[in-house]
């Protein structure tokens, strides 16, 4: 058990972390090639920049908004994402995890803060999930991976608990830390393939939609030309099977509401 | 706000067309259609998507929000239809995947690959009529997107979805009426009204205020090099006189040179509805226009389209490399020059209570949202805030196009509106003032149907009555 352990937070740890950190990149070099693309596709250039980071950051720390709607989701979602920026990456453990694979350390938080933020990000992601479930438009649009992202991401919490509080569950230390240890790499697997990319993309997303609203000229004329219909487009074409009397008609009535 | 009862369900959602009509264009929408080719639907809408991803900017943002969406509701809470219906296909998020699940299926490698190996036959008949009845239900207020933590703009969507249907001929038939008459009827614009009906009701207008202020206020017609070229929605001229004497009204205080074109004197533009290729031939001909007067800004009426077409997207259609010129709405204008002092105002000439609806085209980004409540103020004894207002504003329930959809009208009293007409009753207001063309109609109506005793104006219709001339 202890060479699956190492070997899970070794170099399959680097890997997942190595596969991650590249899938993101191309992930976020994607939107932001796209978004440059587009940018210099259009002539018009006039982007409100200062708003657009002004809205960025207002979600990015969204203290002033996160109640506003849905308020009971929007304050567990703010804890389950402290809880899940602050454990893994600054519990003093993982530090030194992370400074064997990357070669550096930072600040850490110890055990006793990590133990409550723990608590917090798994109470949190229960929360969530409830949120979900017992929510009807939520329970509408969700996908499988909206149920199983917040119960994959409890896993390591819950099992990295169990492994620093060992007096709670004696024995199964083994079997907890090999839990932790591979359910964290699964998810660094997995982040850069799925919603969670939304970590480094959401900050684009301001900017991608008042891009996205800039249209290139032209674009129009030229669709309809690939679409084989530039001499009568769809506003000059008259359904074909419409009598052009039924037309006549149709317009006259539509006027008659108009002058009225 | 009160759910709609099973009675107000029915009649809202009740089929407005004939069973042989709907059978012929196998399409089950409330909206009415000009009869369009039916065959091989699915096919041919995804043909026009990608079409419109190879010559367009939306590829980019598709891609980005397929990645993004989080699926967390949020934006159910800012949902107008959703807060009426409660029904799920109603949410904003329902909606936008609708078409992201076509894009991902078709669209990407891996949509692709899955959809060969689990044999997923992709794009249904079915499916293409549940977006062409979704995308019409909307109101692409934008008020959803404002509260997606993702930043996902749920009316862009909507707009590029309704774009995609219109290349297939699905488009609310009063839309594309007023459109080929705008774009291709011997009037040019979308109300049909010829220059010599535009000049004689003018002229009257212009007699009218004369009786009125005792002062000569013209409009100028054809000015060549004026300061201003006057767009407003061309129904005005028809149905809002009081609003055009406004709009006339601060022009002459300002002392500004403006003209309005005999060549073009339309501000509206339903491309920004249903069609990227619409919106830019009708920007094309203000241009024209423009360019012909040899005007040096463009002053849009009170409409909130307009404004937004004009402000968004003149700059990226004005064409042959000449500069665009400046937007101004005439709202912002006359608040320009009331601070400047060049408008004056008598203070209390409005002594019943006066509330404010901010147009989503003009509030939504911030635009416009404090100048006509400091106008107001300044004239008005009892100034009431509707609430939400401002950014976080209640559309009218006829955004998007839809107020000119006359068959729908159940839907936009019960449904869509039904948020506003609580908002309106709940100020206690005896005016409302909404400066814009497709909400005062939509407030109108709103008004009428819930029983609320209270007059849609514009702005410019009160401005009319407490402005002072030296």
């Amino acid at each position: 058990m202890g060479t699956w352990i190492d070997l899970g937070r070794g170099p399959l740890f680097r890997l997942a972390f190595a596969i991650m950190i590249l899938g993101l990149l191309r992930a976020f070099c994607l939107s932001l090639v796209g978004l440059v693309e587009a940018y210099r596709r259009n002539a018009d250039r006039i982007v409100p920049w200062r708003a657009i980071a002004a809205q960025t950051a207002a979600w990015l720390f969204p203290a002033g908004r996160f109640w506003r709607r849905r308020p009971y989701y929007g304050t567990a979602s703010v804890f389950f994402h402290v809880g899940l920026l602050l454990v893994p990456f600054f519990f003093v453990e993982h530090v030194l995890l992370w400074k064997r694979a990357v070669g550096f350390a930072w600040p850490a938080i110890s055990v006793h803060t990590a133990n409550w933020f723990t608590l917090l990000a798994i109470v949190a992601g229960a929360a969530l999930l409830g949120g979900r479930v017992f929510h009807g438009g939520a329970r509408a649009l969700s996908r499988f991976q909206d149920y199983a992202w917040p119960a994959l991401l409890l896993v390591p919490f819950v099992s990295g608990y169990l492994c620093v509080n060992a007096h709670l569950a004696p024995g199964a230390y083994q079997a907890a830390m090999f839990i932790h240890v591979y359910s964290a790499d699964l998810i660094l697997l997995l982040i850069p393939f799925t919603k969670l990319a939304h970590c480094v993309l959401a900050p684009l997303s301001q900017a991608v939609t008042a891009v996205a609203w800039k249209f290139p000229a032209g674009a129009g004329d030229r669709v309809a030309a690939t679409l084989g219909y530039a001499d009568r487009p769809s506003w000059v074409e008259r359904g074909r099977l419409e009598s052009a009397a039924a037309a006549a008609t149709a317009a006259a009535a539509n006027n008659e509401v108009f002058l009225k | 706000m009160k759910p709609l009862t099973a009675e107000e369900r029915e009649r809202a959602f009740a089929p407005t067309k004939k069973e042989e009509v709907i059978r012929r264009q196998r399409l089950s929408v409330r909206y009415h259609v000009e009869d369009f080719d039916v065959s091989d639907r699915p096919r041919r809408f995804l043909e026009a998507f990608a079409a419109i991803l190879k010559h367009t900017n939306y590829r980019f943002a598709l891609d980005h929000y397929m990645r993004v969406t989080a699926k967390c509701a949020r934006c159910s809470a800012a949902c107008q239809l959703y807060m009426a219906t409660g029904d799920d296909r109603d949410i904003p998020c329902y909606r936008s995947e609708l078409l992201l699940s076509v894009y991902r299926r078709h669209f990407t490698l891996a949509g692709v690959l899955r959809g060969r190996l689990l044999g997923d036959p992709g794009l249904t008949d079915d499916k293409v009529q549940e977006m062409a009845e979704a995308f019409y239900n909307c109101n692409a207020c934008r008020r959803c997107t404002m509260e997606c933590p993702m930043g996902i703009d749920h009316g862009l969507i909507t707009h590029l979805g309704r774009y995609i249907l219109s290349e297939l001929g699905i488009i609310p038939r009063n839309l594309v009426l007023s459109v080929r008459e705008q774009l291709t009827g011997t009037s040019g614009n979308t109300s049909a009204v010829p220059v010599p009906a535009l000049l004689d009701s003018l002229e009257f207008l212009s007699e009218e205020m004369q009786d009125e202020k005792g002062i000569e206020i013209p409009f100028p017609i054809d000015r060549e090099g004026a300061e201003y070229l006057f767009l407003p929605a061309v129904s005005d001229y028809l149905m809002e006189a009081d609003t055009i004497m406004g709009n006339a009204a601060v022009l002459r205080a300002t002392g500004d040179t403006w003209t309005i074109g005999t060549g073009y004197f339309d501000g509206i533009n339903y491309g920004l509805f249903y069609s990227d290729h619409v919106m830019e031939k009708v920007v094309a001909k203000i241009v024209a226009e423009a360019h012909r007067l040899k005007v040096r800004k463009l002053l849009i009426g009170e409409c909130g389209h307009a404004s937004r077409t004009a402000k968004a997207f003149f700059p990226a259609f004005s064409g042959d490399g000449r500069e665009s010129l400046p937007v101004v709405n005439i709202v912002e204008y006359a608040w320009q020059a009331w601070k400047s002092g060049r408008l004056k105002l008598a203070p209390d000439v409005i002594e019943e209570p006066v509330t404010y609806h901010d147009p989503c085209n003009l509030a939504r980004t911030g635009w416009i949202v404090d100048q006509p409540r400091e106008l107001l103020r300044a004239f008005c004894k009892n100034y009431i805030e509707m609430t939400p207002g401002g950014r976080n504003n209640i559309c009218c329930g006829g955004g998007g196009g839809l107020v000119s959809i006359d068959e729908i009208q159940p839907y936009r009293m019960l449904v869509s509106g039904r948020a506003k007409a609580e908002q309106i009753r709940a100020t206690g207001a005896r005016y409302c003032v909404a400066p814009c063309a497709n909400c005062k109609k939509q407030l109108r109506e709103l008004m009428a149907f819930h029983k609320i005793d209270c007059q849609i104006v514009g702005l410019h219709d009160l401005l009319y009555k407490a402005i002072v001339f030296e």
